[in-house]
């Protein structure tokens, strides 16, 4: 029995009265059973969930540490990494790389008036760096329910210093970024000036804007400061010493067509676009924003003959030794044609252009026909709207029919309105070989020159670089003389349009200077608008008189810095370049 | 036998979570490190973009133009000024003159007064005749080598200045190297 007991339970520890449960499965059926599998696949599905959810865990972490390398960032404040705010809108740089505009952060202050613990003290600090602001005002501020008041907007790097020096808590600044142009208004046309959140509004910030925003880089222009500011102050003295209206230059590189200069007087500071001048209260702003390099289109006069005399040496219907008669005025309408420095004779080609005569330049288009000029001329680009890195630009005027009037006054520069950047683009196409390459303000690599286009050929260029050279040396544009840098050009003395009649006494005096002309590599093109003449000039005001001793002295003062070297002019090598066969031997008259 | 197993385990765990914090924080403050420099190096380039604006502004050619009136009176280079090139420019003599220059100076120069030196060794310069020639004749494209023939025969000259070089200088710089070589 003992042993029985002893057998049955194999646990002696266990009560004798605990009956252990039959080991037998319990099936239970019908709905416990399915409560049961519901049970279990519910199990399931988490169990996957989790598994799932573990596993993408995983699979990411593996990610972070095996594949990116640890480059992946946190998002959590205190891990994330440091990043330097990059500006809105990249720097613009001249060619040799000084800043023409920059952003620069330009904090804003503000005040949370909670945290201002002695408003009062505050008050009285913030007075003291900023003496501009009212204190009543400042303390109204601090003083106020609100949980956000603006101080004052735009700090300068000092003011910032000077009010975190102040240690005051509750003052914070808000990141904000403003459009500097440290050359202010001496690169204004070009650069233009950017408005609210620096977007473009002139110039080339508004026509490459959306380059700017994209660029890390600076943008280098092709402009060169100093041959801007020695054409600005060159043009400033032209316009102060015959009292004009205003003024336009432009230095061109002839065998890129690289802008090196371009100003437009008078002129606005981009810091303050909107502010008044206070040397000329009188002047409107869209006045002084006008750009007349590119958005001005004028009737420029004489120095058009260029073109006519290079259309009918290129096209043969002239020859250099061809001659026309200019000694009676042409009368043909309503109009009549005559000289302003009238020989009262018959002139050969190169006479025409150094004595600047109306009546030849007539007849030498005429004898072209309307056809071969307006063909000319649309080759040259002066018929359409000149391409540029500067939003600001207009389209020419030239008549609709081409009458035989037209051609006429065509040819010596009335009756057309282009600008002068058109102008200078065509005029440096005309000396460098004849290839047309479009202006532009961006800077080339060095050494680059742009695919062009052959509008002429080398031999008219040839020729058309002897022909201006003997108007600086004989003819007209004596004054623009620069010993030893080869000056050629031609002058241009234009009535102004008023109304529907051309005033006489309104000039438009303007000159396009090359140099060195024996072998073009820079163009200088001056504009004056409504000079009056004065005691120096003996009573004049045109080209001669005005602008083309301006372009020789920008010539005299720009050639070294430009590393041309001067030449000796009377050299055999100079003079051979130089040389107008049809004129050997002939005594020239003196203009 | 699982009671030391227990204890290992124990003691990994320990171990691989004390080893952990000390990496995390290692690595924590090390970050912590990172993020201050690249404030710093944010703040530094903010005050170089800063001071590139002020340099800017500084020297805009107003500005220059008016420091020059005030203090310098610089004029515009005259074309007359421009007609002589680099090339044109005799270079200090060389030859015979340069080897007896430095022997002369040396002993002078420890025991005589200072200013004695300066004449019989720029004497001896000048009045030696290859000297003269050098460069009296002018700019040709030969003339270099003519130079470098005249200096040659002299015995002297290899063994005080053997690097001297005998071309003429195509730069300031180098023209201001050469001067201070054969010093």
């Amino acid at each position: 029995m003992v042993a029985i007991q002893y057998l049955d339970d194999d646990n002696p520890c266990r009560p004798r009265h605990f009956k252990p449960p039959p080991c037998v499965a319990i099936v239970p059926d019908g709905p416990a059973m399915a409560a049961l599998e519901a049970c279990r696949s519910r199990l399931l599905v988490t169990a996957v969930l989790f598994a799932l959810v573990f596993a993408v865990v995983g699979l990411r972490v593996a990610e972070i540490t095996l594949f990116e390398g640890g480059a992946a960032q946190s998002q959590i404040g205190r891990f994330r990494a440091v990043r330097a705010p990059v500006p809105s809108h990249a720097d613009i740089v001249d060619r040799n790389g000084n800043v023409l505009a920059t952003t620069l952060d330009s904090p804003s202050l503000y005040a949370v008036p909670k945290q201002i613990i002695d408003p009062a003290a505050a008050t009285g600090k913030i007075v003291k760096v900023f003496p501009k602001l009212s204190s009543a005002e400042i303390y109204g501020k601090l003083t106020s329910s609100k949980s956000f008041v603006w101080i004052k907007r735009h700090l300068t790097p000092r003011e910032q210093y000077d009010v975190n020096q102040l240690g005051i808590p509750g003052l914070e600044f808000e990141h904000e970024e403003r459009r500097l142009y440290p050359d202010a208004d001496l690169t204004s046309h070009v650069v233009g000036y950017a408005g609210i959140d620096n977007a473009g509004f002139a110039g080339v910030e508004r026509a490459l804007d959306e380059e700017l925003k994209e660029r890390r880089e600076p943008l280098q222009l092709s402009l060169d400061l100093r041959l801007q500011y020695i054409l600005k102050e060159e043009l400033q003295r032209v316009i102060d010493d015959f009292t004009a209206k205003g003024g336009a230059g432009l230095i061109m590189d002839v065998n890129t067509g690289e802008v090196l200069a371009m100003a437009s007087l008078p002129d606005f500071d981009p810091n303050h676009p909107g502010a008044p001048d206070p040397g000329h209260p009188g002047l409107t702003i869209a006045d002084r924003m006008f750009n007349r390099n590119t958005l001005g289109v004028y009737e420029l006069g004489s120095i058009f003959k260029i073109f006519t005399v290079a259309m009918a040496l290129d096209t043969g219907t002239s020859t250099i030794t061809s001659t026309y008669d200019a000694s009676h005025p042409i009368s043909i309408g309503r109009f009549t044609i005559s000289d302003y420095h009238g020989k009262h004779r018959v002139l050969n080609v190169p006479e025409i252009l150094m004595y600047s005569s109306n009546i030849g330049a007539a007849k030498m288009a005429v004898a072209a026909g309307a056809q071969k000029q307006r063909e000319f001329l649309a080759r040259l680009g002066l018929l359409k709207t000149p391409k540029i890195e500067i939003s600001e630009v207009a389209a020419p005027h030239y008549p609709a029919k081409w009458r035989e009037v037209s051609v006429m006054t065509i040819a010596f520069g009335h009756g057309i309105s282009v600008t002068p950047l058109s102008f200078a683009t065509a005029a440096a196409a005309l000396v460098n070989g004849g290839v047309l390459r479009q202006a532009t303000l961006v800077k080339l690599p060095p050494g680059y020159a742009p695919q062009g286009q052959q509008v002429i050929s080398a031999k008219t260029s040839d020729q058309m670089r002897r022909l201006m050279r003997l108007v600086v040396e004989h003819g007209t544009g004596s004054m623009a003389a620069a010993p030893g840098y080869v000056v050629g050009g031609k002058t241009g003395t234009a009535d102004k349009i008023s109304g529907r009649h051309y005033a006489e006494r309104k000039l438009l005096s303007s000159f396009v200077g090359i140099f060195p002309i024996n072998a073009p590599k820079y163009l200088v093109l001056t504009m004056v608008d409504e000079p009056h003449p004065n005691k120096q000039s003996h009573g004049y005001a045109t080209a001669g008189w005005t602008v083309a001793p301006a372009t020789s002295r920008i010539v005299q003062r720009i050639a070294p810095v430009l590393g041309v070297e001067p030449v000796d002019e009377a050299s055999p090598e100079v003079q051979r370049a130089l040389i107008v066969e049809s004129l050997q031997g002939k005594r020239l008259e003196a203009y | 036998m699982i009671r030391l197993s227990t204890v290992f385990w124990l003691l990994l765990v320990f171990v691989t979570g004390f080893a952990m914090f000390t990496v995390k924080y290692a690595v924590q403050s090390q970050e912590d490190e990172l993020n201050r420099i690249k404030r710093a190096t944010i703040a530094e380039e903010h005050a170089i973009r800063t001071n590139e604006a002020e340099w800017a502004y500084l020297t805009r050619p107003e500005t220059l133009d008016e420091m020059n009136r005030h203090y310098l009176s610089l004029a515009p280079i005259a074309t007359k000024q421009l007609r002589v090139t680099v090339a044109d420019i005799p270079l200090r003599p060389q030859g015979p003159a340069l080897a007896e220059a430095p022997p002369a100076a040396e002993p002078l120069a420890d025991s005589g007064p200072p200013s004695a030196p300066e004449e019989p060794a720029a004497l001896t310069v000048q009045v030696t005749p290859a000297a003269l020639r050098v460069p009296t004749t002018p700019a040709a494209p030969g003339k270099p080598a003519r130079a470098a023939d005249l200096a040659k025969p002299t015995p002297a000259k290899a063994a005080v200045k053997p690097a001297m070089p005998a071309r003429r200088p195509t730069s300031l710089d180098e023209l201001i190297a050469q001067v201070a070589a054969s010093r």
